[in-house]
């Protein structure tokens, strides 16, 4: 049965969901971003053109990308130790969940930042633009839009690790489903589980959608 | 006054292109200069070289005395906010009202927010878009785009604007009114204007000097109604008769008389030349095409006629109409 127990911790869990892909959203886009707009800027023909640069940078993100999250999270334990003090709960998961994120923002905020005109550059560029005016007031405003979509998807993206962060003792509602769901045969604490997680992803994007589409005036 | 000494631009790549070979040219201040030329001429390069968003390989830029490949980035970038850019895609920013789109260079000089308010203000006014300051450029057609372009170019007083096809990308009214337009700045401000076109009713409506270009190098260079009447150069008569000429219909160019073609400018189109002509030569005169337009400063009239006549009134004819300072060129060779 559901009971008020369960209730209580399926929103407890709901809530350290929350808080970790909030956590590690905001902060693989503080660190993403920056490495992002090198991407974009260091490439051939850039404001900023730093070929080798580019070349290390691209590199070191698509390394980034291609380890799976559930062995990048075991693999960092050390690392997560050193800054969490701890490698269990939802506080600790925030360490491997921002360090797999990152390198996923900085490149849609690379693929965001190329779409901006580069003739609105050269414009600016005409009117004596320093390259970080042209980074703060032409290529971000122009890709707002973009960049709210990204910081989404990997919102979005996060929900999902987070769950397999809740499989060995994240916290949230991954764990929640391992270890009664999974564990103890509740099938309808793992249906819950599910439906929690859907609501979840449909109202992130939801949001990100009405953000974008505030900031987009192209018509 | 801006000039080129001896530029050269070649743009690596798979194919490596000689864009600019030895430009040599001056551009006196507070006129309209045209440049024309075929696509790929050089032209979008050779403007480019003015503001160093395209740098010369080897040669001089002048703009008012300073060496613009000399500048360091900084002095680069204070030089720039005395250059206006207008673009044929008008390149305004989509996330700015236009408001903010006019005062941008304004931000970036750091000019107080007071001043940005009564500059743009005034500029809103100056290309007629008071009642659209609060609209975004998604939102305008593209000759109130234009305008804006226009406006943010002006914002910070530049003494020189260039302007990319400004008019490529607009239908033939808009055009005509954002020509007006520059034509408008260039008497109220005083500023020089520099207009790249492939279209002859550009240099024909607004521009006082015109250089042809061809093949990265400028051909012949003169004033609009010298270059209109007497081209020198062939790329100048090829741009001119695909502007002028009409197509005569071939049993009209096979009737073995001789087809002229006259160039008449200034007080010369008010005269009744032809009808002097043939008293004074007794030829018969066929007139199968005229025109006049107006230029800038000058009217100008273009005949096509075919003279019927003797091999001695026909060249009587023609020493009969270049004493008369009409220009006279064989139509049917
Ligand atoms: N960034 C570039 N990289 C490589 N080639 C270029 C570049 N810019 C221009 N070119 C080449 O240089 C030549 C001159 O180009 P430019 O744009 O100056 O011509 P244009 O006279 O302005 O032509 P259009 O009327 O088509 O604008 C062309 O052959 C063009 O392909
Ligand atoms: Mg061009």
């Amino acid at each position: 049965m559901i009971n008020q127990a369960i209730l209580s911790m399926l929103w407890n869990g709901t809530l350290d969901t929350l808080r970790m892909v909030s956590i590690a959203t905001f902060l693989a886009t503080l660190a993403g971003l920056p490495v992002g707009v090198l991407l974009t800027t260091t490439a051939p023909g850039h404001i900023l053109e730093q070929p080798f640069l580019h070349r290390v940078c691209g590199g070191i993100v698509n390394l980034g990308r291609s380890i799976p999250f559930i062995i990048l999270m075991v693999a960092i334990i050390p690392f997560t130790r050193l800054i969490a003090g701890t490698s269990i709960g939802t506080t600790a998961a925030i360490v491997p969940l921002t360090v797999a994120a990152t390198p996923f923002v900085a490149r849609l905020v690379d693929g965001a930042l190329r779409e901006v005109d580069a003739g609105v550059i050269e414009a600016a560029e005409s009117m004596g633009a320093t390259p970080p005016q042209i980074i703060y007031k032409v290529m971000i405003p122009e890709a707002l839009p973009g960049l709210v979509l990204a910081v989404t998807v990997t919102a979005v993206n996060l929900v999902g690790y987070s769950a397999m962060a809740g499989s060995i003792g994240g916290g949230g509602l991954g764990d929640l489903a391992i270890r009664y769901g999974y564990q103890r045969f509740r099938g309808d604490i793992m249906l819950m589980t599910v439906i929690i997680l859907v609501l979840l992803v449909q109202g992130i994007q939801m949001l990100g959608d009405a953000v974008a589409r505030k900031f987009y005036h192209r018509n | 006054m801006i000039e080129f000494k001896n530029v050269h631009k070649t743009f690596e790549g798979r194919a490596s292109v000689h864009a600019l070979r030895g430009v040599d040219l001056s551009i006196p201040s507070g006129e309209i200069f045209g440049i024309i030329g075929q696509s790929g001429a050089g032209k979008s390069t050779l403007v480019r070289c003015i503001n160093m968003l395209e740098r010369p390989d080897s040669g001089e830029v002048w703009v008012d005395g300073v060496l613009m490949n000399s500048l360091s980035p900084k002095e680069l970038s204070k030089s720039r906010k005395r250059i206006g850019m207008v673009f044929q895609h008008f390149n305004l920013l989509n996330s700015r009202t236009v408001f903010q789109n006019i005062a941008f260079p304004l931000e970036l000089a750091r000019y107080p927010k007071k001043d940005i308010v009564e500059r743009v203000t005034v500029l809103a006014e100056l290309v007629g878009l008071t009642d659209k300051l609060q609209g975004y450029p998604g939102q305008l057609s593209g000759g109130q785009k234009q305008r804006v372009g226009i406006a943010r170019a002006l914002a910070t007083q530049p003494r020189l604007l260039l302007c990319d096809e400004a008019t490529s990308a607009l239908d033939p009214d808009t055009t005509i009114s954002v020509l007006r337009l520059l034509k408008d700045i260039n008497e109220r401000l005083k500023l020089t204007i520099i207009v790249i076109t492939h279209e002859m009713q550009v240099i024909q409506e607004i521009c006082d000097q015109v250089a042809v270009m061809e093949n990265g190098t400028v051909q012949e260079t003169g004033r609009v109604v010298d270059v209109f009447t007497r081209p020198r150069s062939r790329a100048a008569r090829s741009m001119l008769q695909g502007f002028w000429d009409p197509k005569l219909p071939s049993a009209l160019q096979s009737t073995g008389n001789t087809i002229l073609r006259l160039t008449f400018a200034n007080q010369k189109v008010h005269q009744p030349v032809i009808a002097q002509l043939v008293r004074t030569c007794g030829v018969d005169v066929n007139i199968l095409y005229g025109r006049i337009d107006q230029l800038k400063t000058a009217p100008f009239g273009i005949l096509l006629v075919e003279l019927v006549g003797s091999n001695e009134q026909r060249s009587q004819s023609i020493a009969f109409l270049q004493e008369n300072q009409v220009e006279v060129e064989v139509f049917n060779p």
